[in-house]
């Protein structure tokens, strides 16, 4: 099987070295959320996603790995009005 | 005053020249780069494995192949980080890294540093332009030579600048052409500012070369056209252009916007360069000039430094004097596509991170300090710390935003685990 992550629990195929940002895009996937897509170098903060076990991350930025488990930012940590 | 090396922030084109030139003067350089290779936007690398290769101009790649050689050339003295994100100085004055691969932070106290961290793009707000489906586009332009692979379904492309042609042009090879390109400005209003374009290099021969590409996909280029506005409907956007006085819509997947870049100064220190610890900025970060007076501008900066250790003579007229010609060129850009702008209606978002709109910002009192803005009108107190509407908050006001001082860090969100096993290269 081609190296996937999950993202809501659905799994997400990506070629070695894709960001999880390529990859997500490749699959059709624009709304993470709250969130999205936009800037593409780190700086807007508007893809950041949740990573089970580890620190959310920009998916512009990080490289995708196999198994990754994904998801939207909860509303708390998106939205701390 | 250390012996360590001379840190340089950023491996993009200014912060490889710098390291390049820190190097060869004999200095040891630690060269710290937030993703997983060095180049910059203007030179990202496609992931291993992908045979496509995005073109760029035949000069871009022949200046990162100089500047990749001459790093390789002085590899013994410079020691670089990838994935490694710059999170600021702290009141003690060292420099903060997320070592993003070994979840870890590091702090680091440099003989000095020069910071090369480029530019943000900067877009006029519009109805809409915090949807998803609606990319900077040049945040598209990385994935895409990062992939090869254009977005899928119906784009726009639109704003301001040759960046929209060059995007435009390169998703066209890529195999799927934008519906159209919208360009803000009216530059065949302004001969005069396209003839002094036409005489400063090749700029307009590689706008004309991507006029024809566009021209062979039957991509049309509408100048004086821009959007004001775009909602969802179903999986797509419909998108509200306007021309003169005349309205009609589109419906899309991707709206690409972009109307220039701004230097990335948000929280990164004030240069200093005559301080114990100098620190210099250098490229875009510095003066947003382009991928080739950031070369040049690495270089000076380097030169700068060499000069306060008494190695090197003070001024670089060939520096200079390209640096000049990169920013008359934009001056005639800026004149040959200038547009008024309009306020943009109340609803507006002009605060993505914390929801705030144009009518909120009208709102707080003409004379409103950073400080008030941020408090009061709480803009610029979200997740990206004001470096998207920071920008756009400045130009609906016609004043620059001033900088929060002393900046604060973290810049980027860092986890409490990787501050937890924070290491430094200082002997406790």
């Amino acid at each position: 099987m081609t190296a996937h992550f999950y993202w809501n629990g659905e799994p997400v195929p990506f070629r070695p070295g894709e960001t999880i940002a390529a990859a997500l895009l490749g699959a059709g996937i624009v709304h993470l959320g709250r969130g999205r897509i936009f800037c593409g170098i780190g700086a807007c903060q508007g893809c950041l996603v949740a990573m089970t076990g580890a620190a959310a991350v920009e998916a512009c930025l990080t490289p995708a790995r196999n198994g990754l488990r994904l998801s939207p930012l909860a509303e708390e940590q998106a939205d701390h009005d | 005053m250390t012996d360590g090396p001379v840190l340089v922030v950023g491996g993009g084109p200014a912060g490889a020249s710098a390291a390049a030139s820190l190097a060869e003067a004999g200095l040891p350089v630690l060269l710290v780069e937030q993703r997983d290779a060095l180049g910059g936007a203007i030179h990202r690398q496609p992931a291993p494995g992908h045979a496509h290769h995005i073109r760029l101009p035949a000069r871009h790649r022949r200046n990162w192949a100089a500047l990749t050689a001459r790093l390789s050339t002085t590899a013994g003295r410079i020691e670089i980080r990838t994935r490694t994100i710059f999170l600021g100085v702290d009141g003690q004055g060292r420099f903060l890294f997320d070592d993003r691969a070994a979840e870890r932070v590091f702090a680091c106290r440099p003989r000095a540093a020069i910071i090369a961290v480029g530019a943000v793009e900067t877009i006029r707000p519009f109805p809409g332009w915090e949807r998803p489906g609606v990319m900077t586009a040049g945040g598209a332009q990385v994935l895409l030579k990062e992939t090869g692979r254009p977005p899928q379904g119906p784009i726009l492309v639109a704003g301001s600048g040759p960046l929209l042609l060059a995007v435009a042009a390169q998703l066209a090879e890529a195999g799927n052409p934008p519906v159209a390109v919208l360009e803000r400005g009216r530059p065949w209003r302004a001969p005069g500012a396209l003839a002094q374009l036409g005489l400063s290099g090749g700029l307009v021969g590689e706008g004309l070369g991507y006029l024809a590409r566009l021209a062979a996909s039957r991509v049309p280029y509408r100048t004086g056209a821009e959007v004001t506005r775009a909602e969802p409907q179903g999986d797509r956007l419909k998108v509200v252009i306007r021309t003169g006085s005349a309205e009609d819509v589109v419906q899309v997947r991707h709206l690409l916007v972009h109307d220039g870049i701004a230097p990335n100064r948000t929280g990164i220190p004030l240069p200093a360069p005559d301080a114990a610890v100098p620190v210099l900025l250098a490229g875009d970060g510095r003066e947003a000039l382009g991928a080739d007076a950031a070369i040049l501008d690495g270089r000076r900066a380097a030169m700068q430094l060499l000069a306060r250790f008494g190695r090197a003579e003070t001024t670089t007229p060939a520096e200079e004097r390209g640096l000049s010609r990169a920013r008359a060129v934009q001056t005639a850009l800026a004149q040959a596509l200038h547009a008024e702008a309009a306020p943009p209606p109340p609803e507006t978002l002009i605060c993505r991170c914390e929801g705030r709109s144009y009518a909120e910002l009208a709102a707080l009192p003409e004379d409103a300090s950073a400080r008030e803005i941020r408090l009061m009108g709480r803009f610029g107190l979200g997740a990206c710390q004001g470096r998207f509407c920071g920008p756009m908050i400045a130009a609906l006001r016609g004043r620059p935003m001033p900088a929060a001082a002393p900046p604060r860090w973290p810049l980027r969100p860092v986890s409490l685990a990787a501050l937890a096993r924070l290491t430094t290269d200082e002997t406790e």
